[in-house]
């Protein structure tokens, strides 16, 4: 089963931004499916941290690009990946104190956010560099 | 060498610790050197751009347009021209200490030696502007300044002509002269704002302007010195007397003195001799080298951070090489590494939160991996035990610290403290490593590696990315900004630290830069801080006022005259010039005929020269030229009590074994500060003694 899917429509037309969230998404599902194999909680922590690392780089790059073209809405775009970097903070610390992790609510957790992310910010992103061509 | 630098850094380090107690750490001037040379340099240029509004070039107008600004509008014109001078003066003062002080804490090693080494260039760029400042004021320090200065590029002997002559006596003197001096004095200053800013060109975010309050503290003393001691010329310069006394600049002719005992040659291979071992000083002996930060593509998407944050520009982003689509990738220039680490600080992938093998961030030094920090960082909190339980993270240059070692306290060194990413501090505090997080670095405003404290506070505020995130408690976080003679201020930091993460009663906030801190180790009240600060300004702006122009240097006796014997004279050719004959003529291409044939080269010119009866000089002077074909010039100069003399001179330009081709003995009455010259014109009739006819009786001699 795959965590999340990727779709055309999340395109947001920088190559290296969109070929990132493609690995992104190809990454969560990779280490998702390794750990049906083994639930181990080192396993999880790992998981986690290795997202969490991942996000927060391809986060870096994007904003990068976002500053070079002087994106006027820059601000809110950087606040809602820094919550979701919360947000992942948040997982990684239920799990470190409970040992447990619901792969489901951090599959929907993570969805939602993607969804909603796509949907709004990486979409007026993606009309802002269209109307800038 | 070693203890010379460790000494001085003793030095400097106590020094800036009493000098911040008065302007606290971020206005100390001590660690704003470099930006204050800047600063000084701007005076300078904008004060100097208004005394050339006014500036006559000229024999007698240089020095009365002075006379007019300093003293008929005094307010403005004479305020312009004291900042001119002590704004220069406060400039080499800046400069030295610059220099030593950088010298001291070995900041010019290795591969920082670019700043050194382009700095050495700017020591005589900035002396020459200095001096060729003084010159333009045509006062007695301006007289002295030509004549000492030429007289000391003839000894180079580069010149087939003495430049020295130019300032002989007054009927030698052109007023066109003022104009070049003055387009020098213009020219220099703008080579030197090149190499400044070549001199800078390694540095990210150089510093080129001191914090806003320092600036206007310093201009505030100058101003203020220019009204305590305003800048005036001396007299007149008349280059038919010699000035006993001159005032003297120490900071720019420094040097000069130094001619009255060794020769001019000695004194340049002296200055050019210490600049190469100045240049060479990075190198000697070579640094050891750690090994440049390393890129690693799989781990690297190119986003610039490292490249915003490396304070040595070594990093810079170029195209993807790996073929993935990601447009950029970080690369190090190996020979601009510092191996400092703050590039890894700044790199996103470097989080600990990434797990054992996994963690290779996409760039990292490779002699302090960011995994064996990680595995550090466990392994030394793992046995701390208590409430209050600490991880220190040292940077290299703040000192051992060993006084801190406690059962609750664990010490993370590294390389400098901006290397630590930040996250390490959420895994530190969210995972209960420790209850708290110091970190310990340079002074403020004096890191070694430039730019780690800065980085570090803003990511601590979350102004700079990678930044803490806003869920750590920041209580639990303090920072400690001190130099390696402040350690009880990090000792006293860290105590109140953990006494503060004991209790749970809501404290001063221990704060992001450690302000709160520090405000209750500060000793001082405001006003009295304001008041010493402004007595240190005011007392190193005296010293400056004062060593403008005393102790006087005295260059002549007062019962002393001046005697020179110079002058230009063509000796007899070698062979006289035949006439061809006629068969010759024949011989000869039609384009290279012409009556006489003359073998270039010239007989050298003897001179002996006798006074009272005693030969004070007897020299051969060679024909100039590359053929020995120009003339002879003769240029030398003798102190000699005033009152009367009995002058003989006698000289040969021909083949002649013994005997003079001219010789001429006068007795003149010398006053005390007189410039007698004693000049040669062939053409017309030999020596002549004196510009005005001379004081008794002369007589030509006819030859023997």
């Amino acid at each position: 089963m795959t965590l999340l899917e990727w779709r055309d429509e999340y395109r947001i037309g920088i190559a290296e931004v969109d070929h990132e969230h493609q690995g992104l998404i190809g990454l969560i599902n990779d280490v998702h499916a390794a750990l049906e194999a083994d639930r181990s909680s080192a396993r999880i922590e790992e998981f986690l941290g290795e997202i969490y690392a991942r996000i927060s780089a391809h986060f870096a790059l994007e904003e990068k690009d976002m500053r070079a073209r002087r994106y006027p809405e820059f601000s809110q775009h950087k606040a809602d990946h820094e919550r979701l970097l919360d947000d992942i903070r948040d997982i990684m610390d239920e799990h470190s104190e409970s040992g447990v992790l619901d792969d489901q609510a951090f599959a929907n957790r993570l969805a939602a956010w993607f969804g909603g992310h796509f949907k709004t910010y990486d979409a007026r992103l993606h009309s802002f560099l269209q109307a800038q061509r | 060498m070693k203890f010379l630098k460790s000494a001085l850094r003793l030095l400097f380090l106590r020094l800036e610790q009493v000098c911040e107690k008065f302007f606290g750490p971020s206005l100390n001037p001590f660690v704003h050197l470099g930006s204050l040379g800047w600063f000084l340099f701007w005076i300078v240029t904008v004060t100097g751009i208004y005394i050339y509004v006014f500036f006559d070039t000229g024999v007698t107008q240089a020095y009365a347009s002075l006379e007019y600004l300093s003293r008929e509008q005094w307010y403005l014109g004479g305020v312009m021209r004291s900042l001119h001078r002590y704004a220069s003066d406060a400039m080499v003062v800046v400069v030295a200490l610059h220099m030593l002080r950088e010298f001291s804490m070995d900041r010019m090693r290795g591969n920082r030696w670019f700043p050194w080494v382009t700095g050495v260039p700017l020591l005589w760029f900035l002396y020459a502007c200095g001096i060729t400042g003084y010159w333009l004021v045509w006062d007695q320090l301006a007289q002295y300044v030509a004549i000492t200065t030429t007289e000391w590029l003839d000894s180079i002997g580069i010149f087939a002509e003495p430049i020295a002559r130019n300032f002989l006596d007054s009927s030698h003197l052109a007023g066109r002269f003022f104009t070049l001096m003055a387009y020098i004095h213009i020219a220099v200053p703008l080579i030197m704002l090149l190499f400044m800013w070549v001199h800078i060109q390694r540095h990210a975010y150089a510093r080129v302007n001191p914090p806003r309050m320092l600036g206007f503290a310093v201009l505030g003393a100058l101003v203020a010195l220019s009204f305590v001691l305003p800048a005036m010329s001396q007299a007149p310069a008349d280059l038919d007397r010699v000035p006993f006394d001159v005032g003297f600049d120490w900071f720019y002719l420094t040097v000069y003195p130094l001619l009255d005992i060794v020769s001019g040659r000695v004194l340049w291979a002296a200055l050019v001799g210490g600049s190469v071992f100045l240049t060479l000083l990075p190198w000697l002996p070579p640094l050891r080298k750690t090994p440049a930060a390393v890129v690693h593509l799989d781990n690297c998407n190119g986003c610039g951070r490292c490249f915003a944050d490396c304070p040595f520009g070594a990093i810079t982003m170029v195209g993807r090489t790996d073929g993935t689509e990601f447009d950029q990738e970080a690369r190090v220039d190996a020979d601009m590494c510092m191996s400092c680490g703050i590039c890894v600080g700044a790199c996103p992938t470097a989080t600990p939160f990434r797990r054992a093998a996994a963690l290779v961030p996409g760039i990292e030094l490779p002699a302090d991996p960011i995994a064996g920090l990680r595995d550090q960082v466990l392994a030394a909190t793992g046995s701390l035990r208590g409430s209050d339980r600490v991880v220190v993270f040292r940077c290299a240059h703040a000192g051992t610290l060993d006084t801190l070692a406690d059962p609750g306290v664990a010490i993370v060194p590294m390389p400098c403290v901006a290397m630590l990413p930040p996250s390490f501090i959420d895994l530190v505090i969210s995972r209960r490593h420790a209850d708290g997080v110091l970190i310990a670095g340079c002074a403020e405003e004096d890191c070694f590696e430039r730019l780690g404290n800065r980085w570090t506070d803003e990511r601590i505020a979350s102004q700079r990315d990678p930044h803490l995130r806003a869920r750590v408690d920041r209580d639990r976080v303090a920072v400690s900004w001190a130099s390696p003679v402040q350690q009880h201020r990090t000792r006293e930091t860290l105590a109140q630290f953990r006494q503060h993460l004991r209790s749970s009663v809501a404290s001063p906030h221990a704060g992001r830069t450690g302000t709160a801190w520090r405000a209750q180790l500060s000793q001082l009240a405001a006003p009295l801080r304001v008041v010493g600060a402004t007595a240190v300004l005011g007392a190193v702006a005296l010293l400056i006022g004062w060593f403008a122009t005393r102790p006087a240097y005295a260059y002549l006796d007062r019962d002393q005259a001046l005697l020179k014997l110079s002058f230009s004279h063509a000796a007899q050719p070698l062979q006289p010039c035949r006439h061809y004959s006629p068969q010759e003529l024949a011989k000869l291409p039609f384009n290279e005929r012409s009556a006489t044939t003359c073998k270039r080269g010239r007989w050298p010119v003897y001179l002996e020269f006798e006074l009272d009866g005693r030969t004070i000089h007897r020299a051969t002077h060679r024909a100039a030229g590359l053929w020995d074909d120009g003339p002879s010039t003769v240029y030398a100069s003798f102190r000699v009590p005033a009152g009367q003399h009995r002058l003989a001179v006698r000289l040969r330009d021909s083949g002649r074994a013994t005997g003079f081709d001219y010789a001429s003995s006068a007795t003149v009455s010398l006053t005390s500060g007189q410039n007698f010259v004693i000049d040669f014109r062939g053409t017309e009739g030999g020596f002549q003694f004196g510009r005005a006819p001379a004081h008794g009786r002369s007589t030509q001699e006819v030859p023997p």
